[in-house]
């Protein structure tokens, strides 16, 4: 078998007996129900626990199904985010500090092949809970409002699936880059969160970089994105995926020597 | 929708929910080494919802 079979059995083992391949999908399905039934209960929630005065009549509109479902994704985009990025932070920095990596380093490694084989096993898990996690979400907000178009919808989620992969090649780029695991989760936090800050703020003047891909995923449920521009935000952000492993193999190659025995 | 209707849709959140910490307990008692004193993780397991597990999950545990 090649290196990269063996280094991807590895990581699936791995991420089996930490469980991670487990609980990862299960924390995105239920901040994907809870989004849907929060709305769906916030009439009640709002008269139980609501401290409202005796008689008050508050006239709430229905929520577009639409609507929650960006909403969940704005969950995702908080919580979910912060999670894949936490989970993965050592994937690289830890095993150097473990004493895993000398284990390995000391075999004639294709860098390449480590990097990819992380970087594969993390894409399948945070892709594959962010669709988890949308689907539940799809279906209850199908049960308890109405359904959305399921064209849309996939197109929503295949888009967003771009923006999840890129959020793990940071994260696993900044692990190979930094010296410990707290520092990678740090600067990939700040990459994230700071640079979609600045984006918001200071969006207006362009209107493709990777950081609009949520915005433009959400566009899809609602009719179209201006498609020149969606196809450049595609385009940019593959490319920087590309960068970024480029980096990160660089990154796991050059810091193989601080690994600790 | 009736009432019953909407208990079997709550059902699956709690289920989640205690699933989580159960699992996230078990595995803090079984853990020899976690990241912070045990007692304090059996609390924040408990005591705050759902927040409280994850947490364990990604920080507690010392998964790398």
């Amino acid at each position: 078998m090649n290196q990269f079979g063996v280094l991807f059995r590895k990581e699936w083992r791995e991420n089996l007996r930490n469980y991670k391949i487990f609980w990862i999908p299960i924390v995105f399905i239920l901040f994907g129900i809870l989004e849907p039934v929060t709305n769906y209960f916030l009439p009640q929630l709002l008269d139980s626990l609501g401290n409202l005065p005796e008689g008050a009549v508050i006239e709430l509109p229905v929520p577009q199904p639409e609507e929650i479902l960006q909403a969940v994704l704005g969950q995702y985009q908080l919580i979910g985010m912060a999670i894949l990025i936490l989970a993965y932070m050592g994937s690289i920095a830890g095993e150097r500090k473990s004493g895993t990596a000398t284990l390995l380093y000391v075999r004639p490694l294709s860098f390449r092949d480590y990097f990819l084989s992380k970087w594969l096993m993390a894409g399948i898990t945070g892709v594959m809970s962010v669709w988890l996690g949308l689907l539940a979400a799809y279906y209850y907000i199908f049960l308890l409002f109405e359904q959305v178009e399921i064209i849309s919808f996939l197109q929503f989620a295949g888009t967003y699936s771009v923006w999840i992969l890129l959020v793990i090649t940071i994260v696993l780029a900044a692990s190979a880059a930094m010296p410990n695991a707290g520092m990678a989760a740090a600067v990939s936090l700040a990459l994230v969160f700071f640079m979609q800050i600045a984006d918001s703020l200071l969006g207006a003047y362009w209107t493709f970089s990777p950081m609009k891909i949520p915005a433009y995923a959400a566009q899809w449920l609602y009719g179209k994105p201006d498609m020149s521009d969606y196809w450049w935000t595609l385009a940019l952000a593959i490319a920087f995926i590309l960068a970024l492993l480029f980096f990160g193999i660089w990154m796991a190659k050059r810091k193989a020597s601080t690994a600790k025995v | 929708m009736d009432q019953s209707t909407i208990v079997l849709l709550l059902l699956p959140i709690l289920f989640i929910q205690l699933g989580l910490m159960i699992f996230a307990l078990v595995d803090l008692i079984k853990n020899p080494n976690p990241n912070g004193p045990k007692w304090m993780w059996a609390v924040l397991i408990v005591v705050v919802n759902i927040i409280g597990p994850i947490l364990y999950l990604v920080i507690g545990r010392r998964n790398y």
